[in-house]
C-alpha cells in the first residue's frame, strides 16, 4: 500500500541550512546554468531600466532646456524661426547697456537684503517662542498656523495682500489710520509697492522657515542649557554663546535657501503689481526683479537670446553669492 | 559645603495623578556623600533636579543650610552639576568649557585662568585645554565634566550617573577617583545611580527609591543587611535576594512553610504577627549546601530541584525551582561554593543560618523583624520590630535590632537526591526528603 510519507521523492527534502544557503547566495539552481558576466550584464539593465522614467523627465524638461539657455545666450535666437547667428557675447554687453537690467540687479539686492535678515531674525524668533513660550499653550496650533500661509498658494496669497494693501477700503490703511498714521499708497507707490510684496514674501515663506529653526532648536541638547543655567549664564548669554553658535548649520541653511528663493522671486512679484493683464513690475518698474525682466524680456517682449543672458546673469550671481556664503560657513559654521 | 534638607517634596508632571517624587524626606550632612539608588523611572534623578533647581517642586520644603530654596533660581544655589551624557559644550574647548561659568558671572580674567588650570592640575587635564569634547575620550570627557561642575567651588556637588558611558575598566578608576575628590574636597554630594555596586562603594548613605518615594535610607550596610522591604532586598544585591511566600505551620520541632522550607521555632513569635503566610528572604550567597536534613538547630533548610548550575570561576551558581505543597512554584537562586557539582533535576538540600533570614509582611511588603547580628546569643532574644516605614536611618533600626543564636556551622557538604526518588515523595511534601516528610 503506497504510503504518502514514504512516498515523498528524497532529493525535494532540501535541509533548512541549505535553502537559507541557497537564498543567501542567489545561487538559484536555474541560474548556474548562466554565466557570470551575462548575470551581471542583467542586473544592471534592470537597475537602469527603473532608473529610466525619472530620469527621462528631469532630462527632457530640466538638463535639456537648462543646456540650451547656455546655447542661445550666445546667438541670436527667435522661438518662430530656425535660423541661428553666433554672436558671442554681444546679448551680454546689450543686457549691461540697458538701464532697466541694471536697475532690476539694484532691486534684487534690495530685495534680498532685506529679505535675508528679516526672515531669519522673525523665523528665529517665532521659532524660540514657539518652543518656549506657546509651547505649552496649543504649540501645535500655533505651529500649524505659522505654516499654514507656506502650504497655501503663492497666487492665492497674493491676491489676499492686493486687497489688504488697497489704498482706498484696505486693511493695512486701516490700521495705520485707526492709530493715527497718514494712509499708504501702498502697491501703487514707488517707494512703498517693494516693501509691500517683501510682506506678502515673508508673510508667506516665513512658516517654512519657522519649521527650520524649530527643528535646529531641537538638535539642542536640553543638558547644555541646564548646565548654562548652573552656570549662571543670562537667558541672552544661553542664546548668543550655546544655542546661537550650535544652530549655525540651521541658520546657515536658512540663509542660503533664502538667498536662492528671493533672487527667484517671481509669482508674488507678478500677481501683486500687475498679473496677467500687464504692467507688472511697477509703479515704476519699482518692483522689477532680475528675475521678473527675465519672463518679460522673453515672453512680453520675445527677445529669447537677451532673456538666456540674463537668466545666466542670475545663475552666476546666486552661484557666487552661495561660494561666498559657503567661504563664511567653514569659519562661523560650527558642525558638530 | 551645605547641609540640604527634603520635607514632603513631590513633583507632579502637568496633569498626571502619579507624582514622579511623592512626599520625600530627606536629610542630607555638610560634606556627607549620599546616593539615590533605584530603578529607571524611581524618581531619583527628579530629586536630583528639584535639588539642582532645574525642576520646580509641586509640593514640599527644601532647604540649603536652613534657607528654603524652593523659589530661588538654580544659578543662585551654588551648586555643581554632572550630567550623565558630561553636557560639554562641543563648540568649545576644554579651556572655554571650564571657563565658561565664571566668565558668565564676570570673574576677572586672571583667576578665571588660575582656578582652571588649578582645577585641570587636579584632575589631569593641563594638556588636554585646548581640546575640543571630541577630540578627547570618554574618561577625559568625564573629568572635564567634573571640573567644570568643581571649578566653581559650588557648595554642593550632583552628579547624575556621571559613570554609566564608561566601560568597566573606566569606571572602576573613575569610582575611585570620585572617592578620593570628596574626601579632598569634603563637598556635600548627592549621586544618583542604578547601579548599587557604585551605590554601596562611594556612599555614606545610600537612599533607596521606589516609586516616586524613599523606599530605605541607611548607611550601605543597612539596605544590604536590613532591607526595609521586599523591593529593597530584591533590589539590593547581585542577584537580588530570595523571596519566598509561603504559608507556615509549626509541626512541634520547627516551623514548616509550605512543606518546602524549615525555620527554626525561634521565629514563631515574628511569624505570628504575619497571619498564616509570610514572605522569607534568604541572599543567595547566605545560602550554602547541606548534608544533614534537620529542622535542627537555628538554621533555614530548603529542598530544591536544580534547574541549571552557572560555573562562574570563584563560584557555581544554582537556579533551582522550589515547589510548595498547595502553592506556585517559586525561584531559588544560590551562590555556592567553586566545588559544587549537581543534575539537572536532582534535588539539592540548601541552608543558611538563622542570622541570614528576613521575614517580611506579604501583604504589606515590608520587614517584620531586624535581621540577626550573628552574635551568639539566646534565641530567646528574637525581637519583633514594629510594621512601621522605613523613611527614618536605618542606623535607628538597628539600634532596636535583636539577636538570634547563629549555629549555622562553618562549612556544609551538598546532598543530592536522585531525582525519581523525590518524585515520589512530591505528593505528600513536594521537595523535601522521606525523612523530613517523616519528620513533619
Amino acid at each position: 500500500m503506497s504510503n504518502l510519507l514514504t512516498d515523498v521523492r528524497p532529493e525535494r527534502r532540501t535541509s533548512p541550512v541549505r535553502r537559507v544557503l541557497e537564498r543567501g547566495s542567489g545561487e538559484h539552481p536555474r541560474n548556474r546554468l548562466v554565466p557570470p558576466r551575462l548575470r551581471r550584464l542583467k542586473d544592471r539593465l534592470t537597475a537602469y531600466g527603473l532608473m529610466l522614467p525619472v530620469t527621462a523627465v528631469f532630462v527632457v524638461f530640466f538638463y535639456v532646456p537648462a543646456a540650451y539657455l547656455f546655447y542661445i545666450a550666445f546667438f541670436h535666437w527667435g522661438i518662430l524661426s530656425s535660423a541661428t547667428t553666433f554672436v558671442g557675447l554681444h546679448n551680454f554687453r546689450v543686457l549691461f547697456a540697458q538701464p532697466l537690467f541694471v536697475r532690476s540687479l539694484v532691486t534684487s539686492a534690495y530685495y534680498t537684503l532685506v529679505m535675508i535678515p528679516a526672515t531669519v531674525l522673525l523665523a528665529l524668533g517665532i521659532a524660540l517662542l514657539l518652543k518656549d513660550g506657546l509651547a505649552r499653550r496649543g504649540g501645535s496650533i500655533w505651529r500649524g498656523a505659522v505654516f499654514l500661509p507656506h502650504v497655501t498658494p503663492v497666487v492665492a496669497t497674493a491676491i489676499i495682500w492686493v486687497w489688504i494693501f488697497n489704498p482706498r477700503f484696505g486693511l493695512a490703511n486701516f490700521v495705520l489710520t485707526s492709530m493715527g498714521l497718514p494712509a499708504l499708497g501702498w502697491l501703487q507707490s514707488v517707494h512703498w509697492a517693494l516693501p509691500a510684496v517683501m510682506i506678502d514674501s515673508l508673510w508667506h515663506s516665513l512658516g517654512l522657515y519657522v519649521i527650520i529653526f524649530l527643528a535646529g532648536l531641537a538638535s539642542v541638547p536640553r543638558e547644555l542649557v541646564e548646565v548654562a543655567r548652573l552656570d549662571g549664564a543670562r537667558r541672552h548669554q544661553i542664546f548668543s554663546r550655546i544655542i546661537w553658535p550650535l544652530i549655525s548649520p540651521t541658520t546657515f541653511f536658512v540663509v542660503v535657501l533664502s538667498t536662492v528663493n528671493t533672487w527667484q522671486a517671481f509669482s508674488q512679484i507678478y500677481t501683486m503689481t500687475g498679473g496677467p493683464h500687464g504692467g507688472a513690475g511697477g509703479p515704476a518698474f519699482a518692483t522689477t526683479t532680475d528675475a521678473l525682466l527675465v519672463y518679460q524680456t522673453a515672453f512680453v517682449y520675445g527677445h529669447f537670446s537677451l532673456a538666456a543672458a540674463m537668466s545666466l546673469v542670475l545663475f552666476g550671481i546666486i552661484m557666487t553669492l552661495t561660494l561666498i556664503q559657503r567661504w563664511v560657513s567653514n569659519r562661523v559654521v560650527f558642525y558638530r | 559645603m551645605a547641609s540640604i534638607v527634603l520635607r514632603g517634596v513631590t513633583k507632579r508632571y502637568g496633569k498626571s495623578t502619579e507624582p514622579a517624587v511623592d512626599d520625600v524626606d530627606l536629610d542630607i550632612g555638610e560634606g556627607e556623600f549620599v546616593v539615590l539608588l533605584g530603578p529607571s523611572g524611581c524618581g531619583k534623578t527628579t530629586t536630583l533636579r528639584l535639588v539642582a533647581g532645574l525642576e520646580q517642586a509641586t509640593g514640599g520644603e527644601l532647604r540649603f543650610d536652613d534657607q528654603v530654596v524652593n523659589d530661588v533660581p538654580p544659578d543662585r544655589r551654588n551648586v555643581g552639576m554632572v550630567f550623565q551624557n558630561y553636557a560639554l559644550y562641543p563648540h568649545m574647548t576644554v579651556f572655554r568649557n571650564l571657563a565658561f561659568g565664571m566668565q558668565a558671572r564676570r570673574t576677572p580674567k586672571s583667576e578665571v585662568a588660575r582656578r582652571v588650570h588649578d582645577i585641570a592640575e587636579l584632575l589631569g587635564l593641563a594638556d588636554l585645554l585646548d581640546r575640543r569634547p571630541k577630540e578627547l575620550s570618554g574618561g577625559q570627557r568625564q573629568r572635564v565634566a567634573l571640573g567644570r561642575a568643581l571649578v566653581r567651588e559650588p557648595s554642593v556637588f550632583l552628579m547624575d550617573e556621571p559613570l554609566s558611558n564608561l566601560d568597566a575598566n573606566l569606571r572602576e578608576q573613575t569610582r575611585l577617583e570620585l572617592a578620593r575628590l570628596h574626601r579632598e574636597l569634603h563637598i556635600t554630594t548627592l549621586y544618583v545611580t542604578h547601579d548599587q555596586g557604585e551605590a554601596l562603594t562611594l556612599a555614606d548613605r545610600v537612599v533607596v527609591m521606589n516609586g516616586g518615594r524613599v523606599a530605605q535610607d541607611g548607611t550601605p550596610d543597612d539596605v544590604y543587611r536590613r532591607p526595609a522591604d521586599t523591593f529593597v532586598a530584591g533590589f539590593i544585591g547581585s542577584p537580588g535576594m530570595n523571596l519566598w511566600t509561603l504559608p507556615w505551620e509549626d509541626d512541634g520541632a520547627a516551623v514548616s512553610l509550605g512543606g518546602a522550607l524549615r525555620l527554626p521555632r525561634a521565629f514563631l513569635p515574628a511569624l505570628e504577627r504575619t497571619g498564616r503566610t509570610v514572605t522569607v528572604g534568604v541572599r543567595p550567597e547566605h545560602l550554602v549546601a547541606a548534608d544533614e536534613p534537620a529542622a535542627a538547630e537555628g538554621r533555614l533548610h530548603l529542598a530544591c530541584r536544580a534547574e541549571l548550575a552557572e560555573h562562574l570561576g570563584s563560584h557555581v551558581q544554582l537556579h533551582a525551582r522550589l515547589d510548595p505543597a498547595g502553592g506556585p512554584e517559586q525561584r531559588v537562586v544560590a551562590r555556592l561554593g567553586a566545588s559544587h557539582r549537581t543534575e539537572t533535576g536532582n534535588v539539592t538540600r540548601l541552608a543558611a543560618p538563622a542570622s541570614a533570614v528576613h521575614l517580611f509582611d506579604p501583604s504589606t511588603g515590608r520587614r517584620i523583624f531586624e535581621p540577626l547580628t550573628g552574635r551568639r546569643v539566646g534565641t530567646s532574644e528574637l525581637r519583633v520590630v514594629e510594621d512601621r516605614r522605613h523613611t527614618g536611618r536605618g542606623s535607628h533600626e538597628s539600634e532596636r535590632a535583636g539577636h538570634l543564636r547563629d549555629q549555622a556551622p562553618a562549612t556544609a557538604q551538598i546532598r543530592t537526591a536522585p531525582s525519581d526518588a523525590v518524585t515520589g515523595a512530591r505528593t505528600t511534601a513536594p521537595v523535601l526528603a522521606p525523612s523530613e516528610v517523616a519528620h513533619r
